[in-house]
């Protein structure tokens, strides 16, 4: 007997109980739509959790915070790091802790995040740009995409930001120091706007400037001469400061590829060296979800196997209801394994339509709860800016859809297998006897 | 063409501790030759319709052996039998056994999709059927709605439609009054006749009995002895 012709079979069988296995099918779609909502919170929460560990950060960065002394990174440090198998390149980056403004016409920003940097290493480590070109002259620098939002003018009533393109824009970069008098002086050094960073991940803000590393030298050799000067300098601090050799206050790996990232890590701490890596904590989180998932899962399913329970008697009673037929069937020549097909078949069909309407019941609740929770929150917190960050606490990927699906799918199989091994030990005589 | 030999068969009734075992058919040996109409007689309860059963495979012989085209049928397993049935037996019984919820033309297409037919052959060997047997304007009817004699019509449709060899009949005519009798034992002679089919016919009914080329009694389970025309 053919495939279509089993097929052909079980739709006119089921056609014939129209309700019961409405009904059946209804079940399996609840019990597949529970499955998918439950383990979807915790598909949902992974997600929330991983985008905020990630955003703002590349998988194959890892930070270097100290050597083995618990001691700043310096040259040396930089160089061993960089003979470490499968490490691209390394990026350093110094603070400027100085007191400073930028100044760009009427409007100014105090305190601004500035690094120093070596450009080609950020090249190479994977900087973008959205707009303009990487540096070439000590007097030129990269600004973050948000930086203009720090540029403002006015006072507390009224603030305005910079809104015209930076790019080309020369900005005085002003350095604060007080005189002998203690009075407040500023030194400018002017610099030019060449480039602004790629748009970052949406709730990363990027306010700050990247200085050229001989810009730094500049600044440097500027203030420690103001330090110096006799007249005020009884600072202990500047003095220690100057015998230091040079250290980097942020330093970064980059491997070459995502999978090198644990082997990159493993030699770190071999060699001394205190670092994170994100990729390292994902790791750890996704296997924390894994169980979560597998556990919410495993209770998700137990609703399917409720619902199991009607789909075995739905077929237990359509084999009784069918007994003549499958004994007139195999009186004339019908296989028994023909006869066990074609209410394997029906009892799967029962479960793939239950597990269809349940992935669409899933969705349709799924985006309905994600719609409402945030909603909810900010009604209950009573802060209109409770929930600037996207809240989401279902998500059903296309792996859970498939993993659901089949579970209804053995779980019909499995409710369908007794009830389709009875109709094939029909007896013939009895069963053809039966009208008579 | 059909051959018993040796069959002894008896029922078991009651359960283990007061199990009664009550004989049925005793030390049957029967030949029937290809191209024959062998009619089985006797009473109610002498053992004729176990013996169709046993030589259409519903039931196991306790002893002996059943051959069928030099194929020893006893042996084969249920699946086995199965094909076997599909291929070289037809079936025409005393309540026509139609399917309720099938039309005529369903019921007739049945063994052919167990068989596993295209659906073209299926649809061109179905209507030539219906039309064979007269029944082309009741194509969608369904069992209930056809009278006694287009049922049974609807059955011998069915049997011959996988071109078997040999049809077994188990009181054909039983449920028929005498004028679709009369229709019904002529038909066989003609299908005997221009496509040599053997047939095997249990009745207890005369009529019927004397359309076979030789006819066998039974009586308390053995073979009694028989006539030939």
């Amino acid at each position: 007997m053919k495939f279509k012709d089993k097929i052909r079979f079980v739709r006119q069988n089921m056609k014939k109980n129209r309700m019961r296995v409405f009904m059946t099918i209804l079940a399996t779609a609840i019990g597949c739509a529970f499955l998918i909502l439950l383990a979807s919170v915790g598909f949902g929460l992974e997600k929330s959790i991983i985008s905020d560990l990630t955003e703002g950060r590349l998988a194959n960065e890892i930070n270097v915070y100290h050597d083995k002394d618990f001691n700043q990174l310096n040259d040396e440090d930089v160089e061993i790091l960089k003979q470490i198998e499968h490490v691209k390149t390394v990026t350093k980056r110094n603070t400027l802790h100085h007191e400073m403004m930028f100044k760009l016409e009427e409007y100014e920003s105090y305190w601004p995040q500035v690094y120093a940097t070596n450009f080609p290493s950020e090249i190479e480590a994977g900087l973008e740009l959205s707009d303009g070109r990487m540096p070439q002259a000590n007097d030129e620098i990269i600004v973050g995409y948000h930086f203009n939002e720090i540029l403002t003018e006015g006072n507390g009533n009224e603030i305005v930001y910079y809104e015209e393109d930076l790019i080309g824009k020369t900005i005085d970069l002003q350095v604060i120091y007080y005189d002998k008098e203690e009075m407040k002086q500023s030194e400018s050094f002017p610099v030019k706007i060449v480039g602004i960073t790629k748009q970052p991940a949406p709730k990363v803000k990027e306010q700050f400037a990247l200085i050229s590393e001989p810009l730094l030298k500049e600044i440097e050799d500027f203030t420690v001469e103001a330090f110096l000067n006799p007249e005020q300098s009884n600072d202990e601090d500047v003095e220690l400061n100057l015998d230091k050799e040079k250290t980097y206050d942020d330093v970064r790996i980059y491997t070459n590829h995502l999978e090198n990232v644990s082997g990159v890590i493993e030699k770190l701490n071999e060699l001394g060296y205190g670092n994170y890596s994100v990729t390292n904590q994902l790791g750890q989180i996704n296997t924390l979800f894994l169980v979560i998932k597998i556990g919410l899962i495993f209770v998700g399913t137990i609703a399917l196997l409720i619902a199991s329970i009607g789909i075995f008697n739905t077929m237990t009673m359509s084999v009784t209801e069918r007994t003549q037929d499958i004994g007139i069937m195999k009186a004339i020549g019908a296989h028994p394994s023909t006869i066990k097909q074609i209410f394997l078949i029906e009892s799967s069909y029962i479960g793939l339509i239950g597990a269809f309407i349940g992935t669409l019941f899933a969705y349709v609740i799924s985006i309905v709860i994600n719609f409402v929770t945030p909603m909810i929150i900010e009604a209950l917190s009573g802060n209109e800016g409770a929930t600037t960050q996207d809240i989401m606490l279902t998500y059903i990927p296309i792996s859970l859809v498939a993993t659901s699906v089949s579970i209804s799918l053995l779980v019909a199989i499995f409710s369908g297998w007794r009830p389709a091994k009875k109709a094939t030990t029909v007896d013939v005589l009895k069963a053809m006897r039966r009208d008579i | 063409m059909i051959q018993v030999k040796e069959l002894n068969h008896q029922f078991k009734i009651g359960k283990k501790k007061r199990e009664t075992i009550i004989p049925v058919l005793k030390n049957i040996n029967l030949e029937v030759s290809k191209g024959e109409i062998v009619t089985i007689v006797g009473k109610s309860g002498s053992g004729k319709s176990t013996l169709l059963n046993l030589i259409s495979g519903y039931i196991r012989p306790t002893e002996g052996n059943i051959f069928i085209n030099n194929q020893n049928v006893s042996e084969l397993s249920e699946g086995d039998w199965a094909n076997f049935r599909i291929n070289h037996l037809g079936f025409i019984f005393q309540s026509f056994q139609l399917i309720p919820s099938m039309t005529a033309y369903q019921n007739i297409e049945l063994p052919l999709i167990l068989k596993g037919a295209s659906e073209v052959a299926r649809k061109k060997q179905t209507l030539d059927m219906l039309e064979m047997v007269g029944l082309s304007d009741y194509k969608a009817f369904y069992p209930s709605e056809l009278s006694g004699g287009q049922q049974q019509r609807v059955s011998i449709a069915r049997a011959l439609i996988v071109k078997p060899p040999i049809i077994l009949a188990d009181e054909p005519t039983g449920s028929l009054d005498s004028e679709n009798e009369q229709e019904l034992l002529n038909f066989i002679q003609k299908l005997n006749q221009d496509h040599n089919i053997t047939f095997l016919i249990i009745t207890h009914d005369d009529q019927v009995a004397k359309i076979g080329h030789r006819t066998i009694i039974i009586k308390d389970g053995k073979i009694q002895g028989g006539r030939s025309l």
